[in-house]
Protein backbone atom coordinates (compact mmCIF):
# COMPACT_ATOMS: atom_id res chain seq x y z
CA UNK A 1 0.00 0.00 0.00
CA UNK A 2 2.72 2.49 1.01
CA UNK A 3 4.65 1.81 -2.20
CA UNK A 4 1.55 2.61 -4.28
CA UNK A 5 1.03 5.83 -2.36
CA UNK A 6 4.71 6.71 -2.73
CA UNK A 7 4.34 6.42 -6.51
CA UNK A 8 1.69 9.10 -6.40
CA UNK A 9 3.81 11.50 -4.30
CA UNK A 10 4.87 13.61 -7.35
CA UNK A 11 1.19 14.12 -8.15
CA UNK A 12 0.60 15.45 -4.65
CA UNK A 13 3.60 17.79 -4.96
CA UNK A 14 2.30 18.98 -8.32
CA UNK A 15 -1.15 19.65 -6.89
CA UNK A 16 0.19 21.61 -3.92
CA UNK A 17 2.49 23.69 -6.15
CA UNK A 18 -0.37 24.46 -8.52
CA UNK A 19 -2.56 25.70 -5.68
CA UNK A 20 0.25 27.83 -4.22
CA UNK A 21 1.22 29.46 -7.52
CA UNK A 22 -2.35 30.14 -8.62
CA UNK A 23 -3.28 31.44 -5.18
CA UNK A 24 -0.21 33.72 -5.10
CA UNK A 25 -1.02 35.21 -8.52
CA UNK A 26 -4.67 35.90 -7.82
CA UNK A 27 -4.13 36.91 -4.21
CA UNK A 28 -1.27 39.36 -4.91
CA UNK A 29 -3.23 41.10 -7.68
CA UNK A 30 -6.14 41.41 -5.28
CA UNK A 31 -3.93 42.76 -2.48
CA UNK A 32 -1.49 45.07 -4.30
CA UNK A 33 -3.35 46.11 -7.46
CA UNK A 34 -5.41 49.31 -7.70
CA UNK A 35 -9.07 48.39 -8.03
CA UNK A 36 -11.05 51.18 -9.69
CA UNK A 37 -13.92 49.61 -11.63
CA UNK A 38 -16.18 51.78 -13.81
CA UNK A 39 -18.72 50.92 -16.48
CA UNK A 40 -16.35 51.05 -19.46
CA UNK A 41 -13.73 48.94 -17.74
CA UNK A 42 -15.98 46.05 -16.72
CA UNK A 43 -17.86 45.88 -20.05
CA UNK A 44 -17.29 43.02 -22.50
CA UNK A 45 -14.16 43.36 -24.60
CA UNK A 46 -12.19 41.51 -27.26
CA UNK A 47 -15.30 40.32 -29.10
CA UNK A 48 -16.16 43.53 -30.85
CA UNK A 49 -19.57 44.50 -29.63
CA UNK A 50 -22.12 43.94 -26.90
CA UNK A 51 -24.13 40.70 -27.00
CA UNK A 52 -27.63 41.29 -28.49
CA UNK A 53 -29.27 38.48 -26.60
CA UNK A 54 -28.84 35.73 -24.05
CA UNK A 55 -27.20 32.65 -25.59
CA UNK A 56 -29.45 30.34 -23.59
CA UNK A 57 -32.66 30.65 -25.54
CA UNK A 58 -35.02 27.90 -26.64
CA UNK A 59 -34.61 26.01 -29.87
CA UNK A 60 -36.49 23.20 -31.56
CA UNK A 61 -36.11 19.86 -29.76
CA UNK A 62 -35.78 18.13 -33.14
CA UNK A 63 -32.23 19.47 -33.41
CA UNK A 64 -31.31 16.89 -30.79
CA UNK A 65 -32.16 14.07 -33.19
CA UNK A 66 -30.08 15.70 -35.92
CA UNK A 67 -27.20 16.09 -33.46
CA UNK A 68 -27.36 12.44 -32.40
CA UNK A 69 -27.48 11.19 -35.99
CA UNK A 70 -24.57 13.46 -36.83
CA UNK A 71 -22.50 12.04 -33.96
CA UNK A 72 -23.15 8.45 -35.09
CA UNK A 73 -21.83 9.09 -38.59
CA UNK A 74 -19.07 11.36 -37.30
CA UNK A 75 -17.76 8.52 -35.14
CA UNK A 76 -17.96 6.14 -38.07
CA UNK A 77 -15.52 8.36 -39.96
CA UNK A 78 -13.29 8.52 -36.88
CA UNK A 79 -13.08 4.73 -36.99
CA UNK A 80 -12.47 4.67 -40.73
CA UNK A 81 -9.26 6.74 -40.62
CA UNK A 82 -7.08 4.37 -38.54
CA UNK A 83 -8.54 1.45 -40.49
CA UNK A 84 -7.62 3.06 -43.80
CA UNK A 85 -3.99 3.76 -42.89
CA UNK A 86 -3.41 0.27 -41.45
CA UNK A 87 -5.29 -1.59 -44.19
CA UNK A 88 -2.12 -2.99 -45.74
CA UNK A 89 -1.22 -4.75 -42.50
CA UNK A 90 -4.55 -6.03 -41.16
CA UNK A 91 -5.32 -8.16 -44.20
CA UNK A 92 -8.60 -9.57 -45.43
CA UNK A 93 -9.99 -10.12 -41.91
CA UNK A 94 -9.51 -6.48 -41.02
CA UNK A 95 -11.11 -5.42 -44.27
CA UNK A 96 -14.13 -7.66 -43.73
CA UNK A 97 -14.48 -6.52 -40.10
CA UNK A 98 -14.90 -2.94 -41.23
CA UNK A 99 -17.32 -4.03 -43.94
CA UNK A 100 -19.37 -5.75 -41.22
CA UNK A 101 -19.29 -2.57 -39.15
CA UNK A 102 -20.40 -0.49 -42.12
CA UNK A 103 -23.14 -3.02 -42.85
CA UNK A 104 -24.52 -2.66 -39.32
CA UNK A 105 -24.41 1.12 -39.69
CA UNK A 106 -26.26 0.86 -42.99
CA UNK A 107 -29.03 -1.11 -41.31
CA UNK A 108 -29.20 1.66 -38.71
CA UNK A 109 -29.41 4.21 -41.50
CA UNK A 110 -32.22 2.30 -43.24
CA UNK A 111 -34.04 2.15 -39.90
CA UNK A 112 -33.82 5.87 -39.22
CA UNK A 113 -34.79 6.70 -42.81
CA UNK A 114 -37.88 4.47 -42.77
CA UNK A 115 -38.82 5.73 -39.29
CA UNK A 116 -38.83 9.26 -40.70
CA UNK A 117 -36.07 10.55 -38.45
CA UNK A 118 -34.60 12.45 -41.40
CA UNK A 119 -37.83 14.36 -42.16
CA UNK A 120 -38.24 17.68 -40.38
CA UNK A 121 -42.05 17.52 -40.32
CA UNK B 1 -8.43 -17.85 -38.03
CA UNK B 2 -11.18 -20.06 -36.66
CA UNK B 3 -14.03 -17.60 -37.18
CA UNK B 4 -16.77 -20.26 -37.06
CA UNK B 5 -16.37 -20.33 -33.25
CA UNK B 6 -18.63 -17.31 -33.00
CA UNK B 7 -21.12 -18.62 -35.55
CA UNK B 8 -24.08 -18.63 -33.09
CA UNK B 9 -23.43 -14.97 -32.21
CA UNK B 10 -22.94 -13.97 -35.85
CA UNK B 11 -26.15 -15.72 -36.89
CA UNK B 12 -28.10 -14.15 -34.03
CA UNK B 13 -26.76 -10.69 -34.88
CA UNK B 14 -27.66 -11.11 -38.57
CA UNK B 15 -31.14 -12.33 -37.60
CA UNK B 16 -31.55 -9.26 -35.38
CA UNK B 17 -30.57 -6.90 -38.18
CA UNK B 18 -32.83 -8.73 -40.64
CA UNK B 19 -35.80 -8.59 -38.25
CA UNK B 20 -35.19 -4.87 -37.68
CA UNK B 21 -35.22 -4.17 -41.42
CA UNK B 22 -38.23 -6.46 -41.93
CA UNK B 23 -40.12 -4.60 -39.21
CA UNK B 24 -39.31 -1.12 -40.40
CA UNK B 25 -40.22 -1.61 -44.07
CA UNK B 26 -43.76 -2.80 -43.21
CA UNK B 27 -46.07 -0.11 -44.49
CA UNK B 28 -49.13 -0.50 -42.29
CA UNK B 29 -49.62 -1.44 -38.66
CA UNK B 30 -47.10 -2.71 -36.17
CA UNK B 31 -45.56 -6.06 -37.17
CA UNK B 32 -45.07 -6.78 -33.46
CA UNK B 33 -46.39 -10.31 -33.48
CA UNK B 34 -44.51 -11.47 -36.58
CA UNK B 35 -41.27 -9.90 -35.31
CA UNK B 36 -41.72 -11.60 -31.92
CA UNK B 37 -42.23 -14.94 -33.62
CA UNK B 38 -39.17 -14.38 -35.81
CA UNK B 39 -37.15 -13.47 -32.71
CA UNK B 40 -38.18 -16.66 -30.93
CA UNK B 41 -37.26 -18.56 -34.10
CA UNK B 42 -33.84 -16.86 -34.12
CA UNK B 43 -33.31 -17.86 -30.48
CA UNK B 44 -34.15 -21.49 -31.25
CA UNK B 45 -31.85 -21.55 -34.28
CA UNK B 46 -29.02 -20.01 -32.26
CA UNK B 47 -29.55 -22.48 -29.42
CA UNK B 48 -29.12 -25.30 -31.93
CA UNK B 49 -25.92 -23.71 -33.26
CA UNK B 50 -24.62 -23.27 -29.69
CA UNK B 51 -25.15 -26.96 -28.97
CA UNK B 52 -23.15 -28.05 -32.02
CA UNK B 53 -20.47 -25.33 -31.77
CA UNK B 54 -16.89 -26.59 -31.34
CA UNK B 55 -14.53 -25.90 -28.43
CA UNK B 56 -11.59 -23.56 -28.78
CA UNK B 57 -10.39 -19.98 -28.70
CA UNK B 58 -10.41 -17.63 -31.63
CA UNK B 59 -10.03 -14.05 -32.79
CA UNK B 60 -6.60 -13.66 -31.14
CA UNK B 61 -7.78 -15.22 -27.87
CA UNK B 62 -10.53 -12.69 -27.25
CA UNK B 63 -13.30 -15.23 -27.78
CA UNK B 64 -13.55 -18.55 -25.95
CA UNK B 65 -15.99 -21.36 -26.54
CA UNK B 66 -16.10 -24.25 -24.07
CA UNK B 67 -18.75 -26.25 -22.27
CA UNK B 68 -19.07 -23.48 -19.66
CA UNK B 69 -19.82 -20.89 -22.35
CA UNK B 70 -22.32 -23.24 -23.99
CA UNK B 71 -24.13 -23.88 -20.69
CA UNK B 72 -24.44 -20.17 -19.95
CA UNK B 73 -25.46 -19.30 -23.51
CA UNK B 74 -28.25 -21.86 -23.49
CA UNK B 75 -29.55 -20.44 -20.20
CA UNK B 76 -29.40 -16.88 -21.61
CA UNK B 77 -31.17 -17.89 -24.80
CA UNK B 78 -33.86 -19.66 -22.80
CA UNK B 79 -34.29 -16.51 -20.70
CA UNK B 80 -34.54 -14.32 -23.80
CA UNK B 81 -37.00 -16.61 -25.60
CA UNK B 82 -39.25 -16.97 -22.55
CA UNK B 83 -39.27 -13.21 -21.95
CA UNK B 84 -40.29 -12.68 -25.60
CA UNK B 85 -43.09 -15.19 -25.14
CA UNK B 86 -44.26 -13.38 -22.00
CA UNK B 87 -44.58 -10.14 -23.98
CA UNK B 88 -46.88 -11.48 -26.67
CA UNK B 89 -50.06 -11.80 -24.60
CA UNK B 90 -50.49 -8.33 -23.18
CA UNK B 91 -48.23 -6.29 -25.47
CA UNK B 92 -50.81 -3.59 -26.20
CA UNK B 93 -51.93 -3.26 -22.59
CA UNK B 94 -48.32 -3.05 -21.38
CA UNK B 95 -47.63 -0.34 -24.03
CA UNK B 96 -44.80 -2.33 -25.53
CA UNK B 97 -46.47 -3.26 -28.80
CA UNK B 98 -43.73 -2.03 -31.12
CA UNK B 99 -41.55 -4.32 -33.18
CA UNK B 100 -38.36 -2.82 -31.71
CA UNK B 101 -39.15 -4.56 -28.43
CA UNK B 102 -38.29 -8.17 -29.45
CA UNK B 103 -35.31 -6.85 -31.46
CA UNK B 104 -33.92 -5.13 -28.36
CA UNK B 105 -34.45 -8.30 -26.33
CA UNK B 106 -32.54 -10.16 -29.03
CA UNK B 107 -29.59 -7.75 -28.96
CA UNK B 108 -29.48 -7.81 -25.19
CA UNK B 109 -29.35 -11.61 -25.29
CA UNK B 110 -26.59 -11.37 -27.89
CA UNK B 111 -24.62 -9.26 -25.41
CA UNK B 112 -25.11 -11.85 -22.68
CA UNK B 113 -23.78 -14.54 -25.04
CA UNK B 114 -20.71 -12.42 -25.75
CA UNK B 115 -20.18 -12.09 -22.00
CA UNK B 116 -20.29 -15.87 -21.55
CA UNK B 117 -17.62 -16.30 -24.23
CA UNK B 118 -15.29 -13.48 -23.23
CA UNK B 119 -11.59 -14.32 -23.21
CA UNK B 120 -10.36 -10.78 -22.79
CA UNK B 121 -11.28 -7.81 -20.60
CA UNK B 122 -12.30 -5.93 -23.74
CA UNK B 123 -14.81 -8.57 -24.89
CA UNK B 124 -16.11 -8.61 -21.33
CA UNK B 125 -16.85 -4.90 -21.46
CA UNK B 126 -18.31 -4.89 -24.99
CA UNK B 127 -20.64 -7.78 -24.17
CA UNK B 128 -21.73 -6.18 -20.92
CA UNK B 129 -22.48 -2.86 -22.60
CA UNK B 130 -24.32 -4.45 -25.53
CA UNK B 131 -26.53 -6.24 -23.07
CA UNK B 132 -26.99 -3.25 -20.73
CA UNK B 133 -27.66 -0.55 -23.34
CA UNK B 134 -30.56 -2.57 -24.76
CA UNK B 135 -31.98 -3.06 -21.27
CA UNK B 136 -31.79 0.68 -20.48
CA UNK B 137 -34.08 1.29 -23.46
CA UNK B 138 -36.34 -1.65 -22.61
CA UNK B 139 -36.87 -0.33 -19.06
CA UNK B 140 -38.18 2.97 -20.37
CA UNK B 141 -40.02 1.38 -23.29
CA UNK B 142 -43.44 2.56 -22.08
CA UNK B 143 -42.35 6.18 -22.57
CA UNK B 144 -45.50 7.90 -21.35
CA UNK B 145 -45.49 5.94 -18.12
CA UNK B 146 -43.84 7.98 -15.33
CA UNK B 147 -42.71 4.92 -13.39
CA UNK B 148 -41.20 3.30 -16.48
CA UNK B 149 -39.30 6.45 -17.43
CA UNK B 150 -38.01 6.76 -13.88
CA UNK B 151 -36.91 3.14 -13.89
CA UNK B 152 -35.09 3.58 -17.19
CA UNK B 153 -33.32 6.75 -16.10
CA UNK B 154 -32.36 5.33 -12.72
CA UNK B 155 -31.01 2.15 -14.21
CA UNK B 156 -29.15 4.09 -16.88
CA UNK B 157 -27.41 6.47 -14.47
CA UNK B 158 -26.48 3.80 -11.92
CA UNK B 159 -25.62 1.25 -14.61
CA UNK B 160 -23.26 3.70 -16.30
CA UNK B 161 -21.58 4.31 -12.97
CA UNK B 162 -21.12 0.56 -12.52
CA UNK B 163 -19.74 0.22 -16.05
CA UNK B 164 -17.32 3.03 -15.24
CA UNK B 165 -16.16 1.21 -12.10
CA UNK B 166 -15.70 -1.98 -14.07
CA UNK B 167 -13.74 -0.19 -16.76
CA UNK B 168 -11.53 1.52 -14.20
CA UNK B 169 -10.89 -1.84 -12.56
CA UNK B 170 -9.96 -3.43 -15.89
CA UNK B 171 -7.62 -0.51 -16.60
CA UNK B 172 -5.87 -1.10 -13.28
CA UNK B 173 -5.62 -4.83 -13.94
CA UNK B 174 -4.21 -4.10 -17.38
CA UNK B 175 -1.74 -1.66 -15.89
CA UNK B 176 -0.41 -4.18 -13.40
CA UNK B 177 -0.61 -7.40 -15.42
CA UNK B 178 0.39 -5.79 -18.73
CA UNK B 179 -2.24 -7.67 -20.70
CA UNK B 180 -5.99 -7.94 -21.10
CA UNK B 181 -6.15 -11.61 -22.03
CA UNK B 182 -7.42 -13.94 -19.32
CA UNK B 183 -4.84 -16.61 -20.06
CA UNK B 184 -1.92 -14.17 -20.04
CA UNK B 185 -3.14 -12.52 -16.81
CA UNK B 186 -3.26 -15.96 -15.23
CA UNK B 187 0.32 -16.69 -16.31
CA UNK B 188 1.50 -13.29 -15.09
CA UNK B 189 -0.14 -13.76 -11.71
CA UNK B 190 1.11 -17.30 -11.17
CA UNK B 191 4.67 -16.14 -11.92
CA UNK B 192 4.78 -13.76 -8.95
CA UNK B 193 4.21 -14.65 -5.33
CA UNK B 194 3.42 -11.12 -4.13
CA UNK B 195 0.17 -9.64 -5.40
CA UNK B 196 0.53 -5.92 -6.17
CA UNK B 197 -1.85 -3.70 -4.21
CA UNK B 198 -3.03 -1.91 -7.33
CA UNK B 199 -4.05 -5.19 -8.92
CA UNK B 200 -6.15 -6.02 -5.87
CA UNK B 201 -7.82 -2.60 -6.14
CA UNK B 202 -8.50 -3.34 -9.81
CA UNK B 203 -10.07 -6.70 -8.96
CA UNK B 204 -12.24 -5.07 -6.29
CA UNK B 205 -13.44 -2.44 -8.77
CA UNK B 206 -14.29 -5.12 -11.31
CA UNK B 207 -16.14 -7.05 -8.61
CA UNK B 208 -18.12 -3.92 -7.75
CA UNK B 209 -19.12 -3.42 -11.38
CA UNK B 210 -20.18 -7.04 -11.84
CA UNK B 211 -22.04 -7.32 -8.53
CA UNK B 212 -23.98 -4.22 -9.53
CA UNK B 213 -25.29 -6.11 -12.55
CA UNK B 214 -26.10 -9.02 -10.25
CA UNK B 215 -27.84 -6.61 -7.85
CA UNK B 216 -26.03 -8.16 -4.90
CA UNK B 217 -25.77 -6.12 -1.67
CA UNK B 218 -24.24 -3.45 -1.37
CA UNK B 219 -24.95 -2.59 -5.00
CA UNK B 220 -28.63 -3.45 -4.91
CA UNK B 221 -30.28 -0.04 -4.36
CA UNK B 222 -31.59 0.27 -7.91
CA UNK B 223 -33.27 -3.14 -7.99
CA UNK B 224 -36.69 -2.59 -6.29
CA UNK B 225 -37.47 0.67 -8.10
CA UNK B 226 -36.36 -0.58 -11.50
CA UNK B 227 -38.14 -3.92 -11.12
CA UNK B 228 -41.33 -2.16 -10.12
CA UNK B 229 -41.23 0.53 -12.79
CA UNK B 230 -40.13 -1.44 -15.84
CA UNK B 231 -42.74 -3.29 -17.95
CA UNK B 232 -43.20 -6.71 -16.32
CA UNK B 233 -41.81 -8.80 -19.23
CA UNK B 234 -38.68 -6.63 -19.10
CA UNK B 235 -38.42 -7.27 -15.37
CA UNK B 236 -38.73 -10.98 -16.07
CA UNK B 237 -35.93 -10.70 -18.61
CA UNK B 238 -33.69 -8.57 -16.36
CA UNK B 239 -34.02 -11.05 -13.55
CA UNK B 240 -32.93 -13.84 -15.90
CA UNK B 241 -30.46 -13.60 -18.78
CA UNK B 242 -28.34 -10.56 -17.74
CA UNK B 243 -27.82 -11.92 -14.24
CA UNK B 244 -26.84 -15.30 -15.60
CA UNK B 245 -24.37 -13.61 -17.93
CA UNK B 246 -22.95 -11.46 -15.11
CA UNK B 247 -22.46 -14.68 -13.19
CA UNK B 248 -20.78 -16.19 -16.23
CA UNK B 249 -18.30 -13.31 -16.23
CA UNK B 250 -17.78 -13.46 -12.50
CA UNK B 251 -17.14 -17.21 -12.52
CA UNK B 252 -14.87 -17.05 -15.53
CA UNK B 253 -12.82 -14.10 -14.34
CA UNK B 254 -12.53 -15.26 -10.76
CA UNK B 255 -11.76 -18.90 -11.52
CA UNK B 256 -9.49 -18.17 -14.50
CA UNK B 257 -7.20 -15.10 -14.47
CA UNK B 258 -7.67 -14.31 -10.77
CA UNK B 259 -7.75 -17.92 -9.64
CA UNK B 260 -4.24 -17.68 -8.19
CA UNK B 261 -5.18 -14.85 -5.86
CA UNK B 262 -8.34 -16.65 -4.70
CA UNK B 263 -7.59 -16.22 -0.96
CA UNK B 264 -7.63 -12.46 -1.52
CA UNK B 265 -11.11 -12.18 -3.05
CA UNK B 266 -12.83 -15.18 -1.51
CA UNK B 267 -13.55 -13.36 1.73
CA UNK B 268 -15.12 -10.49 -0.24
CA UNK B 269 -17.45 -12.81 -2.16
CA UNK B 270 -18.32 -14.53 1.08
CA UNK B 271 -19.24 -11.20 2.72
CA UNK B 272 -21.31 -10.11 -0.29
CA UNK B 273 -23.06 -13.47 -0.27
CA UNK B 274 -23.90 -13.24 3.46
CA UNK B 275 -25.28 -9.69 3.36
CA UNK B 276 -27.23 -10.38 0.14
CA UNK B 277 -28.93 -13.43 1.62
CA UNK B 278 -29.80 -11.66 4.87
CA UNK B 279 -30.90 -8.41 3.23
CA UNK B 280 -32.92 -10.23 0.57
CA UNK B 281 -34.89 -12.18 3.12
CA UNK B 282 -35.34 -9.44 5.76
CA UNK B 283 -36.19 -6.51 3.47
CA UNK B 284 -38.77 -8.55 1.55
CA UNK B 285 -40.95 -9.08 4.64
CA UNK B 286 -42.74 -5.67 4.75
CA UNK B 287 -43.33 -5.51 0.97
CA UNK B 288 -46.88 -5.27 -0.33
CA UNK B 289 -46.11 -5.05 -4.05
CA UNK B 290 -45.29 -8.37 -5.63
CA UNK B 291 -42.82 -6.93 -8.15
CA UNK B 292 -40.85 -5.28 -5.35
CA UNK B 293 -41.02 -8.53 -3.43
CA UNK B 294 -39.53 -10.36 -6.41
CA UNK B 295 -36.76 -7.76 -6.54
CA UNK B 296 -35.76 -8.45 -2.93
CA UNK B 297 -36.16 -12.16 -3.52
CA UNK B 298 -33.75 -11.95 -6.47
CA UNK B 299 -31.20 -10.12 -4.28
CA UNK B 300 -31.41 -13.03 -1.86
CA UNK B 301 -31.12 -15.60 -4.63
CA UNK B 302 -27.96 -13.93 -5.93
CA UNK B 303 -26.55 -14.33 -2.44
CA UNK B 304 -27.19 -18.08 -2.50
CA UNK B 305 -25.70 -18.42 -5.97
CA UNK B 306 -22.60 -16.49 -4.85
CA UNK B 307 -22.19 -19.03 -2.05
CA UNK B 308 -20.99 -21.56 -4.61
CA UNK B 309 -18.43 -19.10 -5.97
CA UNK B 310 -17.11 -18.26 -2.52
CA UNK B 311 -16.35 -21.93 -1.99
CA UNK B 312 -13.95 -21.45 -4.91
CA UNK B 313 -14.05 -25.11 -5.87
CA UNK B 314 -15.26 -26.98 -8.92
CA UNK B 315 -18.08 -28.38 -6.82
CA UNK B 316 -19.07 -24.85 -5.80
CA UNK B 317 -19.15 -23.64 -9.40
CA UNK B 318 -21.31 -26.61 -10.33
CA UNK B 319 -23.67 -25.72 -7.50
CA UNK B 320 -23.88 -22.12 -8.72
CA UNK B 321 -24.66 -23.25 -12.26
CA UNK B 322 -27.42 -25.61 -11.13
CA UNK B 323 -28.75 -22.87 -8.85
CA UNK B 324 -28.92 -20.42 -11.74
CA UNK B 325 -30.78 -22.98 -13.89
CA UNK B 326 -33.43 -23.55 -11.22
CA UNK B 327 -33.62 -19.79 -10.54
CA UNK B 328 -34.33 -19.09 -14.21
CA UNK B 329 -37.14 -21.66 -14.32
CA UNK B 330 -39.01 -20.54 -11.22
CA UNK B 331 -38.40 -16.85 -11.83
CA UNK B 332 -39.82 -16.84 -15.36
CA UNK B 333 -42.78 -18.88 -14.12
CA UNK B 334 -43.50 -16.48 -11.25
CA UNK B 335 -43.33 -13.50 -13.61
CA UNK B 336 -45.73 -15.22 -16.03
CA UNK B 337 -48.22 -15.37 -13.14
CA UNK B 338 -47.55 -11.70 -12.25
CA UNK B 339 -48.20 -10.61 -15.85
CA UNK B 340 -51.46 -12.58 -15.78
CA UNK B 341 -52.59 -10.53 -12.74
CA UNK B 342 -55.02 -8.16 -14.45
CA UNK B 343 -58.43 -7.10 -13.23
CA UNK B 344 -60.92 -5.29 -15.48
CA UNK B 345 -58.17 -4.58 -18.01
CA UNK B 346 -55.79 -3.02 -15.50
CA UNK B 347 -52.62 -4.58 -14.16
CA UNK B 348 -52.68 -5.21 -10.40
CA UNK B 349 -49.44 -5.92 -8.55
CA UNK B 350 -50.40 -5.91 -4.87
CA UNK B 351 -49.91 -9.13 -2.93
CA UNK B 352 -53.44 -8.60 -1.57
CA UNK B 353 -54.76 -8.80 -5.14
CA UNK B 354 -53.84 -12.48 -5.14
CA UNK B 355 -56.35 -13.13 -2.36
CA UNK B 356 -58.52 -16.15 -2.97
CA UNK B 357 -56.86 -17.03 -6.25
CA UNK B 358 -56.98 -20.64 -5.10
CA UNK B 359 -60.77 -20.58 -5.53
CA UNK B 360 -61.18 -18.24 -8.50
CA UNK B 361 -58.34 -19.66 -10.60
CA UNK B 362 -56.97 -22.89 -9.11
CA UNK B 363 -54.63 -23.62 -12.03
CA UNK B 364 -52.77 -20.32 -11.81
CA UNK B 365 -52.70 -20.48 -8.00
CA UNK B 366 -51.20 -23.97 -8.08
CA UNK B 367 -48.49 -22.83 -10.51
CA UNK B 368 -47.68 -19.82 -8.28
CA UNK B 369 -47.62 -22.07 -5.20
CA UNK B 370 -45.10 -24.35 -6.95
CA UNK B 371 -42.84 -21.38 -7.76
CA UNK B 372 -43.08 -19.95 -4.24
CA UNK B 373 -42.38 -23.31 -2.56
CA UNK B 374 -39.48 -23.82 -4.97
CA UNK B 375 -38.03 -20.38 -4.16
CA UNK B 376 -38.35 -21.15 -0.47
CA UNK B 377 -36.35 -24.31 -1.18
CA UNK B 378 -38.91 -26.98 -0.33
CA UNK B 379 -38.09 -30.47 -1.62
CA UNK B 380 -38.61 -32.03 -4.15
CA UNK B 381 -38.98 -28.83 -6.21
CA UNK B 382 -36.23 -27.30 -8.34
CA UNK B 383 -35.12 -24.64 -5.84
CA UNK B 384 -34.29 -27.28 -3.25
CA UNK B 385 -31.63 -28.94 -5.42
CA UNK B 386 -29.96 -25.63 -6.24
CA UNK B 387 -29.77 -24.73 -2.55
CA UNK B 388 -28.66 -28.22 -1.60
CA UNK B 389 -25.72 -28.14 -4.01
CA UNK B 390 -24.42 -24.72 -2.97
CA UNK B 391 -24.79 -25.54 0.75
CA UNK B 392 -23.00 -28.84 0.20
CA UNK B 393 -20.13 -27.09 -1.61
CA UNK B 394 -19.88 -24.44 1.13
CA UNK B 395 -19.70 -27.08 3.87
CA UNK B 396 -17.09 -29.09 1.94
CA UNK B 397 -15.00 -25.92 1.64
CA UNK B 398 -15.30 -25.50 5.45
CA UNK B 399 -17.36 -22.33 5.17
CA UNK B 400 -19.64 -23.32 8.04
CA UNK B 401 -20.57 -19.76 8.98
CA UNK B 402 -21.66 -19.01 5.43
CA UNK B 403 -23.76 -22.19 5.25
CA UNK B 404 -25.35 -21.39 8.63
CA UNK B 405 -26.32 -17.88 7.50
CA UNK B 406 -27.70 -19.44 4.31
CA UNK B 407 -29.91 -21.82 6.24
CA UNK B 408 -31.14 -19.10 8.60
CA UNK B 409 -31.96 -16.65 5.83
CA UNK B 410 -33.68 -19.32 3.80
CA UNK B 411 -35.90 -20.04 6.82
CA UNK B 412 -36.68 -16.31 7.12
CA UNK B 413 -37.31 -16.18 3.36
CA UNK B 414 -39.73 -19.08 3.59
CA UNK B 415 -42.00 -16.80 5.66
CA UNK B 416 -42.84 -14.41 2.87
CA UNK B 417 -43.01 -17.06 0.17
CA UNK B 418 -45.44 -19.09 2.24
CA UNK B 419 -47.39 -15.93 3.09
CA UNK B 420 -48.21 -15.52 -0.62
CA UNK B 421 -49.51 -19.09 -0.69
CA UNK B 422 -51.58 -18.37 2.41
CA UNK B 423 -53.05 -15.25 0.78
CA UNK B 424 -53.92 -17.22 -2.34
CA UNK B 425 -55.56 -20.19 -0.68
CA UNK B 426 -56.89 -19.06 2.69
CA UNK B 427 -57.84 -15.39 2.35
CA UNK B 428 -61.25 -13.99 1.45
CA UNK B 429 -61.59 -14.19 -2.34
CA UNK B 430 -61.20 -10.91 -4.23
CA UNK B 431 -62.79 -10.35 -7.65
CA UNK B 432 -61.53 -12.92 -10.20
CA UNK B 433 -58.69 -12.01 -12.55
CA UNK B 434 -59.24 -11.41 -16.27
CA UNK B 435 -59.00 -14.28 -18.72
CA UNK B 436 -55.38 -14.64 -19.68
CA UNK B 437 -53.93 -15.23 -23.15
CA UNK B 438 -52.76 -18.68 -24.12
CA UNK B 439 -49.06 -17.74 -24.17
CA UNK B 440 -49.04 -16.89 -20.45
CA UNK B 441 -50.79 -20.13 -19.54
CA UNK B 442 -48.29 -21.98 -21.70
CA UNK B 443 -45.25 -20.40 -20.01
CA UNK B 444 -46.59 -20.71 -16.47
CA UNK B 445 -47.68 -24.33 -16.94
CA UNK B 446 -44.43 -25.23 -18.70
CA UNK B 447 -42.27 -23.65 -16.01
CA UNK B 448 -44.50 -25.19 -13.32
CA UNK B 449 -43.94 -28.67 -14.72
CA UNK B 450 -40.20 -28.04 -15.11
CA UNK B 451 -39.94 -26.75 -11.53
CA UNK B 452 -42.00 -29.54 -10.03
CA UNK B 453 -40.34 -32.31 -12.04
CA UNK B 454 -36.79 -30.99 -11.88
CA UNK B 455 -35.67 -34.22 -10.22
CA UNK B 456 -36.09 -35.99 -13.58
CA UNK B 457 -33.70 -33.65 -15.41
CA UNK B 458 -31.40 -33.14 -12.42
CA UNK B 459 -29.00 -35.81 -13.69
CA UNK B 460 -28.35 -34.32 -17.15
CA UNK B 461 -28.32 -30.73 -15.82
CA UNK B 462 -25.80 -31.47 -13.12
CA UNK B 463 -23.64 -33.48 -15.55
CA UNK B 464 -23.63 -30.51 -17.93
CA UNK B 465 -22.88 -28.17 -15.02
CA UNK B 466 -20.05 -30.47 -13.92
CA UNK B 467 -18.52 -30.37 -17.41
CA UNK B 468 -18.91 -26.60 -17.48
CA UNK B 469 -17.24 -26.18 -14.08
CA UNK B 470 -14.38 -28.45 -15.18
CA UNK B 471 -13.85 -26.30 -18.27
CA UNK B 472 -13.41 -23.29 -15.99
CA UNK B 473 -10.60 -24.83 -14.01
CA UNK B 474 -8.74 -26.32 -16.94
Amino acid sequence: MTSVLADYFPVLVFGVLAVIIAGAMLGSSLLFGHQKPYAEKVSAYECGFEAFDDARHRFDVRFYLVAILFIIFDLEVAFLFPWAVSLSRIGLFGFLSMMGFLGILTVGFIYEWCKGALDWD
Amino acid sequence: MNWTLALPEIVLALCGLAILVFGVVQKKGQPFLSCSMLTIGAFVLTAFLVVVSPDGTGYNHIFVNDSFARFMKLLSLAGGALATMLTVGYARELKVERFEFPVLLLFSTLGTMMMASSGNLMTLFIGLELSSLAIYILCAFARDDVRGAEAGLKYFVLGSLASGLLLYGSALVYGFAGTMEYGAIQTALSATSAVPMGLMIGIVFMLAGLTFKLSAVPFHMWTPDVYQGAPTPVTAFMAGAPKIAAFALLLRVMAGPFGHVAPQWQILIEAISIVSMLFGSLAAIPQTDIKRLMAYSSIGHMGYALMGLSAGTEEGMRGTLVYLTTYLLMNVGAFAVIIAMRRKGRAVTGIADLAGLGRTDPGLATAMAIFMFSMAGAPPLAGFFGKLMVFYAAINAHLFGLAAVGVVSSVIGAYYYVRIIKVMFFDEAAAPLDRRPLSLSFVSVGMGIATAGFLIVLGPVSTAAQAAAQALFR
